[in-house]
């Protein structure tokens, strides 16, 4: 049936104008009996005596109907020069016509426009294997499908409704709950293929993006892939969106691998980290009359170090959970001072055991906020840490919040050695260090990525800007308590996070 | 009512006795127990006023302690509160079933025993109210 129906409409697009002219025609000859028909009643019934008037009435009757078959002439013209300034890449506020209109389909221009938008004419099925057993393919087309198929990159192509129309082997797909193919990438931490695509519709014409470290499944499931990604869109085309997925499995699992080891092992690390954090405690309280200065400081640094050996743990495990969709954040009504004063006799140590002045202020009138204390804590660690790390002796710390729309601005500023802008780009990707901070300073290239995926997972932003030489200023956005009290109340935490992974980590209440 | 008697459920020496010391320097009234067996036995025998539980033990695991001593139809300890304290990385679904039946769930690592003192004081303020 489907081959019939294909070679009925064989040349779709050379008999268009064939057909239009039927159809023009059959206009022009309805139009002249309408109007002749009416100008008839007109006369008949209107006691006209002039001939002047009754030939005026009789003009301006088959005039209108003229042009209303102008009209009708005039709109595919119009619809196909709209598609061609498109394809001339001429800047237009004009939206190109999407040619899987149904009006457009039942009246033979889809294939034309289809032509004019350089997309195949004959729809794929999906696949491409499944592509060669229903058309009668050219020469160079199956070509093109073998060399697709032999290729490592996987290419996908999806329509106007997100859906996959073709794809060749290596492309990753799963089969969707309704049998059809469906693209299998887990975008964590970053912009999804779906929340680009939104952000295109009706604004861009052509757009491209580039992801990389997309995963097909999540850690630690079989048959783990990963891909850099590139997808190009093209509004109006056959295949609206194509995307390329060059494989990086063997490149990047590596240290996906290690991670998860990592992982493993830092949970083994919190029985004796417990006992040393622990007894430092317990000598702490028992020894604190009777040490001297200087064995104090020694105390003071053995707790700054353990606590900081601490958050590394925690950062490791907090980032295999978030690889696992694991990582949960529960939002409550807090304040960020709040927040702070479960880390800040830590902070507090830290930054006075390495020399550097932290001044924390936070208005008391701010506005409270939509936040899960452990993670939020865990975030200011994390960058106050930072702080310290890439700052020099007797640098300043600053630390301050400011309302900026319905979110709370939290700022961490240092003097310190600041980067460079291409730096910057990568700063919050996994595993990324800069190539100075390999050669000097220690870190892992987890703790951003974590600090971005509880920024995130609260609805919020996390931003730096930063000069080298001069300093940085990291910063992140949480949503002002009020502003999302309805959801909140209404139990969906889920609405909140602007990803689609309902992410709610719940802390015990004492956690800090 | 005042928390005075605690009993520790845990079978790490160094941790045990950590808070065995701390805590009894504080004033409390301590008993330790290192596997889940004596750990449930010592809960029924004797009405504590807190009960620190640790999850991965010998013999018993603190979620069938717990099961024990608080389900659906009974309430063994209705005069206790539990403090889970654990290291170990339960699914959600464990979790929130224990967290349901206890006053509180701490990841050891974090709590030093100053920490569990303030934790202690609060869970006082908390049923002094």
């Amino acid at each position: 049936m489907a081959i019939d129906k294909s070679l009925k409409n064989q040349y779709p697009v050379r008999n268009y104008w064939r057909h239009f002219m039927h159809r023009v025609l059959f206009g022009v000859l309805i139009a002249a009996i309408f109007g002749l028909s009416i100008s008839y009643l007109f006369l008949g019934l209107l006691p006209v005596q002039s001939i002047l008037l009754s030939i005026s009435v009789t003009t301006i009757i088959i005039t209108a109907c003229v042009f209303g078959v102008l009209l009708l002439m005039m709109r595919p013209i119009h619809l196909i020069m709209r598609a061609i300034t498109m394809r001339s890449g001429e800047p237009t506020v004009q939206t190109p016509p999407n040619p899987n209109v149904s009006s457009l389909i039942s009246g033979n221009l889809k294939p034309v426009l289809d032509t004019i938008y350089g997309s195949s004419p004959m729809t794929p099925a999906v696949g491409f294997s499944a592509t060669q057993a229903v058309t009668t393919a050219t020469p160079a087309l199956s070509l093109l499908e073998h060399a697709l198929e032999q290729t490592s990159c996987g290419i996908i192509a999806l329509n106007a409704e997100r859906k996959v129309i073709a794809h060749n082997v290596h492309a990753p797909i799963k089969e969707g709950a309704d049998k059809q193919p469906e693209i299998e990438l887990e975008f964590i931490n970053m912009e999804s293929l779906d929340e680009w695509l939104d952000s295109l519709s009706n604004t861009a014409v052509h757009a491209e993006k580039t992801w990389q470290r997309v995963s097909n499944k999540l850690a630690g499931e079989e048959g783990r892939r990963m891909f850099d990604i590139i997808a190009t869109y093209e509004r109006g085309s056959q295949t609206e969106t194509v995307i390329a997925c060059y494989e990086r499995t063997l490149q990047y699992m590596p240290e996906e691998d290690d991670l998860d080891f990592i992982a493993f092992a830092a949970h083994e690390l919190r029985g004796p980290i417990t006992v040393i954090r622990g007894y430092l405690d317990v000598l702490g309280m028992e020894l604190e009359d009777s040490l001297d200065d200087d064995q104090r400081e020694l105390l003071k640094r053995l707790v700054v170090s353990s606590n900081r050996l601490s958050g590394y743990i925690n950062n490791i495990l907090n980032a295999s959970r978030f690889d696992r969709r694991h990582l949960k954040v529960h939002l409550k009504e807090e304040t960020i001072e709040k927040i702070y004063d479960t880390i800040s006799d830590d902070m507090t140590m830290r930054a006075t055991a390495q020399n550097r002045i932290l001044s924390v202020k936070f208005d008391h009138n701010l506005p409270t906020i939509a936040a899960d204390k452990g993670s939020i804590g865990e975030v200011l660690g994390n960058l106050i840490d930072n702080a310290i790390k890439y700052s020099n002796e007797g640098g300043i710390i600053s630390v301050y919040a400011e309302i900026e729309g319905d979110f709370l601005k939290v700022s961490v500023a240092d003097r310190g050695i600041g980067m460079p802008s291409n730096v910057i780009e990568n700063l919050f990707k996994k595993f990324y260090r800069s190539h100075r901070s390999r050669e000097t300073v220690a870190g892992t290239g987890i703790g951003l990525y974590i600090c971005k995926a509880f920024i995130e997972s609260h609805g919020g932003f996390i931003s730096v800007r930063s000069q080298e030489g001069v300093g940085s200023i990291f910063s992140f956005t949480l949503p002002i308590y009020s502003t999302v009290k309805q959801q909140l109340l209404e139990g969906d935490n889920l609405t909140l996070i602007r990803q689609q992974h309902g992410w709610i980590k719940n802390h015990s209440s004492f956690r800090g | 009512m005042a928390i005075h008697t605690v009993l520790v459920i845990e079978d790490d020496r160094f941790i045990g006795e950590m808070y065995v010391r701390s805590l009894s320097k504080s004033g409390y009234e301590v008993d330790w127990m290192v596997d889940g067996n004596d750990g449930l036995v010592a809960a029924r025998n004797k009405a504590y006023d807190l009960i620190i539980l640790d999850i991965m033990l010998p013999e018993r695991r603190g979620n069938e302690i717990l099961d024990a001593l608080r389900n659906d139809t009974e309430d063994l300890i209705p005069n206790s509160k539990v403090l889970i304290m654990t290291n170990f990385e339960q699914d959600d679904e464990s979790r929130m079933a224990m967290q349901y039946r206890a006053d509180g769930y701490l990841i050891k690592a974090e709590i030093t025993p100053r920490k569990l003192l303030e934790i202690i004081a609060e869970l006082d303020a908390v049923s002094a109210k």
